[in-house]
């Protein structure tokens, strides 16, 4: 590339083809290996032959004679299927939605959470944990799907999408929302609801459980049904995302610049913003609250890929999608415990490393 | 980031503390299934303590038991052997060591209660079981139902509720029997005893003191065994010291000194603030060694209740 | 210079000011007027503080006036698409904050966004103007380079290529100079110049040097305390006496060698 641009006034302005189709194409080639491994694991033995034919006769509806039992198709189908593919779901969406937080806010910290997202959805969920315990006359409601979604999976969702609208009204100023308001008004409101959260969970009694458990993310109660209510929210968030690729790129030259090159600043973080809390708020209440996949994938991949957003945004699904199937198969070969420890375990490490990275860079910069 | 991290630390080991060992909370939804006398005809269609409605297309000929105390019904049934799924926290019967376990760490391995194949699946309520486990599991068409008894008179429908679903009727009558027969004996023994305020220490974590909430399981066998209990905040089931002093127990009973040996009648009365209770001042602290059988609402409560009147009134049981 | 005729951007009675903690604004504009017609080429003069930057960055539609307006092409900045706006105005600010992990060539083809038509890729026309910027701003050398390398004079040329990119009608620079060595300096005007000859651009362009913007505008406006106290070719304009009046600092008249007028330091 650098020979090219010597001998022609042709300049690398993009991210190379060669490097775009090594990293989205290995990706996909991650992405479908860890499907087949993570569905072909697990707790109960059933062979790759049973395996490889429950899902050929029920999602390409071979004709292949049933030799497996009932339990193993079960299994296959109806457990590990549908918790592989929300594992990548969830895994994917957190990593894109955390790409964008950490350009919208130029900071590096940001996760797909950091204004409110997860203390919004957690007391949402809580309550919708609490409120048959609380009230018995909901316990018989409790069960019944909405929209697909149990209660604790509506009010998660509800829960997110309504702090950051607050978080937003909050901050905004004269028609404008500087982002260091924004930061520390998602920090404030988070606080609040936190402690709401940690007051629900005082009087929780036994159910105190399950809130932990939501708090740590989990993927054990992943359905089709779950599956059915966040895909097509995703969907609309990654192909809205996908697109906004140059903008996401001129904001990192700060509100003004990017004003200065047709961006329309103020109407644009809120779209943005609202984007990425929409596949942050489908995967969290189909999934809890999941940590690090969302810091962690955006920082790996601008390694790799640069910080062009036109490559790192669809990287950053494929390898959160991945990454977090991985995570989930680790948690459930360690006896199933939260794929959010895993994750945690993974990622604490990985931003020690970041810090101290960033701080010889820094001192390489003040040399 | 850090705020959430720092909440959860902290919650975490609130939660470990808790789930082991809180008694009820007092609202969740009322007992039981509703009995009839009649003879066991499947399809049979019954009532558990989450108010839903279980449907059993014939019978059950392999258990899965999310719950120890579910075990010790089903094995007090006599239907141990129809068992292929418990906990690992299982302990008693001793022939249950040999079940396949499907709950590891408090955890459901849904793959394994799959796996298992059963036609029945006993969970436990209020959480004890994740009710989203449970919604999976009825999800995928088991029949699961859900035991929650808050007292002994739920405990005694609950058993019956299990006899009725796996044809065992006759023996779930004889079992309650022989427990309102040896729970009668304890409540006439201390019938005319004085009672002396008792305090049950479930636990102590972070300063906050933990015991049986107001109207819990574990505030009635207190009273049952000649006991007035002292009891805490009916949802958290905590008490704060003040209310302790003020309440100024006669008796302390430790729970949490069955699985802390560095808890002793010693160790409480050295705690600053406990010095001026009546109970500290008499010497009558007691560790309670049988804690397991007294939280474990199965058949062998009795047992625990036993233990509690002996602990409460040791002259009538000289 | 010829005349030019057809007015580009026509401030009236602006007014900007900034919010104060107390609720009161503190008015940095008190009443400008300003016309450029299309194809001038205008230096702005002042003081620290005389409301430069607030006029460019009002020109450029990044702050509301409070009072009065700003048309361009006879449509006030406001009304305008701000993608519309900027295939037409490009900005030089003073304070870019330069993402890491971009290399030259990649950040001045930002400089094609207000252009772009396709979703993923860019077009010829992109790859043209880029390389062409990059010509103009004396920065082909630096194309290959990462952004965050660069030293001061560098990432001033590499700004001024981003903003060359936009391919604009106006464009205003904001101390384009800065961190600039006297070559550069050089050059970098020179192009300025040649290329408002070549394609008709329309410059307002804020510098500090007296004897700089007289050499190379031919008309030099001066801002003071928020308004235009002066306006018009410098030989009339820089007088010692209104020198003393805005900066309060004496110089001397003095003949270059090409009979141009200089301003010389009498003293420090």
């Amino acid at each position: 590339m650098r020979a090219a641009a010597t001998t022609s006034p042709r300049y690398v302005t993009r991210p190379s083809l060669t490097r775009a189709g090594l990293v989205l194409g290995g990706g996909g080639v991650l992405l479908l290996v860890t499907l087949l491994a993570a569905v072909a694991v697990g707790s109960v033995g059933v062979g790759p032959g049973d395996t490889a034919a429950i899902l050929g006769r029920r999602l390409l509806a071979l004709p292949i004679p049933e030799t497996w039992s009932p339990a193993a198709e079960t299994i296959i189908f109806e457990l590990r299927l549908p918790r592989v593919l929300t594992a990548m779901l969830v895994g994917g969406g957190l990593a894109m939605a955390g790409t964008v937080f950490q350009a919208l806010l130029r900071n590096p910290m940001a996760d797909p959470y950091i204004i409110g997202t997860a203390a919004g959805a957690s007391l949402g969920a809580i309550i919708g944990i609490l409120a048959p315990v609380l009230m018995p006359a909901l316990a018989l409601g409790a069960g019944t799907a909405w929209l697909g979604l149990g209660m604790v999976q509506a009010l998660a969702f509800a829960g997110g999408i309504g702090t950051v609208l607050l978080v937003y009204a909050v901050a905004r100023g004269n028609g404008r929302v500087p982002v260091v308001t924004l930061l520390l008004t998602g920090y404030a409101v988070s606080s609040v609801l936190a402690a709401g959260v940690a007051l629900l969970m005082f009087v929780s009694g036994r159910a105190l459980g399950a809130i932990f458990g939501w708090l740590m993310g989990s993927l054990a109660g992943a359905t089709w049904q779950g599956l059915a209510f966040a895909v097509p929210l995703m969907a609309i968030s990654f192909a809205l995302l996908l697109v906004r690729w140059r903008r996401l790129n001129l904001l990192l030259l700060g509100d003004d610049q990017a004003g200065h090159l047709g961006v329309a600043v103020e109407r644009e973080k809120l779209v943005l913003t609202m984007l990425a809390t929409l596949a942050t708020s489908a995967a969290v209440a189909i999934s809890g609250t999941i940590g690090f996949v969302g810091l962690v994938v955006p920082h790996l991949l601008r390694l790799a890929t640069g910080p062009d957003h036109r490559l790192l945004l669809p990287a950053s699904i494929v390898y959160g999608a991945a990454l977090l199937a991985l995570a989930d198969l680790g948690a459930r070969l360690a006896g199933g415990i939260p794929v959010g420890i895993v994750t945690a375990l993974l990622g604490a490490p990985f931003f020690i490393w970041l810090l101290r990275r960033s701080r010889d860079l820094s001192r390489v910069a003040t040399a | 980031m850090t705020l959430r991290l720092r909440l959860l630390l902290i919650l975490s080991i609130l939660a470990m503390c808790l789930a082991a060992c809180a008694p009820a909370a007092s609202t969740s939804p009322s007992a039981a299934g509703t009995v009839a006398a009649s003879a066991p005809a499947y399809p049979v269609s019954l009532t558990d303590d989450a108010g839903r409605s279980v449907n059993l297309p014939g019978l059950p000929r392999r258990i899965v038991s999310l719950a120890p105390s579910n075990t010790e019904i089903v094995c007090a049934l006599g239907a141990c052997d129809r068992l292929v799924g418990v906990t690992d926290f299982d302990d008693y019967p001793a022939e249950v060591s040999d079940v396949a376990k499907v709950v590891i760490g408090a955890q459901v391995d849904v793959e394994k209660v799959v796996d298992a194949n059963p036609q029945l699946i006993l969970a436990a309520g209020n959480e004890l079981t994740p009710s989203s486990v449970i919604t999976q599991l009825a999800d995928l068409g088991y029949p699961v139902l859900v035991l929650y008894p808050e007292s002994l008179d739920e405990l005694y429908a609950d058993i019956e509720l299990v006899g009725r679903a796996i044809d065992a009727s006759t023996e779930a009558v004889d079992v309650v029997d022989g427990m309102r027969t040896r729970a009668q004996a304890v409540a006439d023994a201390v019938a005319s005893a004085e009672k002396p305020r008792t305090f049950y220490e479930v636990g102590v974590f972070q300063g906050t003191i933990y015991t049986a909430g107001a109207d819990s399981f574990l505030s009635s066998l207190i009273s049952i065994a000649g006991g007035d209990p002292i009891t805490g905040d009916p949802r958290s089931t905590a008490i704060q010291l003040e209310d302790l002093v003020a309440a100024d127990p006669q008796l302390i009973l430790l729970g949490d000194a069955a699985y802390d040996e560095s808890i002793t009648p010693a160790s409480v009365a050295a705690r600053d603030g406990w010095k001026g209770m009546t109970a500290v001042i008499d010497g009558h602290i007691v560790v309670m060694a049988e804690d397991p059988v007294i939280t474990r609402p199965g058949p062998r409560i009795i047992d625990g209740l036993e233990a509690l009147a002996h602990a409460i009134h040791p002259e009538l049981f000289s | 210079m010829t005349v030019a005729t057809e007015a580009l951007v026509v401030a009236r009675d602006l007014v900007v000011g900034f919010p104060l903690p107390g609720g009161e604004r503190r008015e940095v504009l008190r009443g400008v007027n300003l016309t450029l017609a299309r194809g001038e080429l205008v230096a702005l003069l002042g003081t620290n503080g005389s409301g430069k930057t607030t006029l460019l960055r009002t020109f450029a539609g990044t702050l509301v006036p409070d009072r009065g307006t700003v048309m361009f092409e006879g449509r006030s900045v406001g009304d305008w698409r701000r993608q519309a706006l900027a295939q037409r105005v490009a900005v030089l600010p003073q304070q870019v904050d330069l993402p890491s992990g971009f290399r030259v060539a990649e950040l001045v083809a930002m400089g094609r966004a207000p252009h772009a038509r396709r979703l993923f890729a860019s077009t010829a026309e992109d790859e043209r103007a880029i390389a062409r910027a990059l010509l103009d701003a004396d920065a082909a050398d630096l194309a290959d380079r990462p952004a965050e390398e660069l030293s001061g004079g560098e990432r001033q040329r590499l700004l001024v290529a981003m903003a060359l990119a936009q391919e604009p009608d106006l464009l205003l620079l904001d101390e384009p100079t800065l961190h600039l060595d006297l070559a550069h300096q050089v050059a970098l005007l020179g192009a300025i110049r040649r290329l408002r000859g070549q394609r008709g651009l329309t410059v307002l362009a804020v510098l500090h040097d007296l004897n700089l913007a007289a050499a190379f505008a031919p008309r030099v406006a001066i801002l003071d305390e928020g308004r235009v106290v002066a306006d018009g070719p410098p030989a009339e304009v820089l007088s010692p006496d209104l020198v003393r009046r805005v900066f309060g600092v004496w110089v001397d008249e003095a003949r270059t060698t090409n009979g141009r007028r200089h301003l010389a330091l009498r003293e420090v």
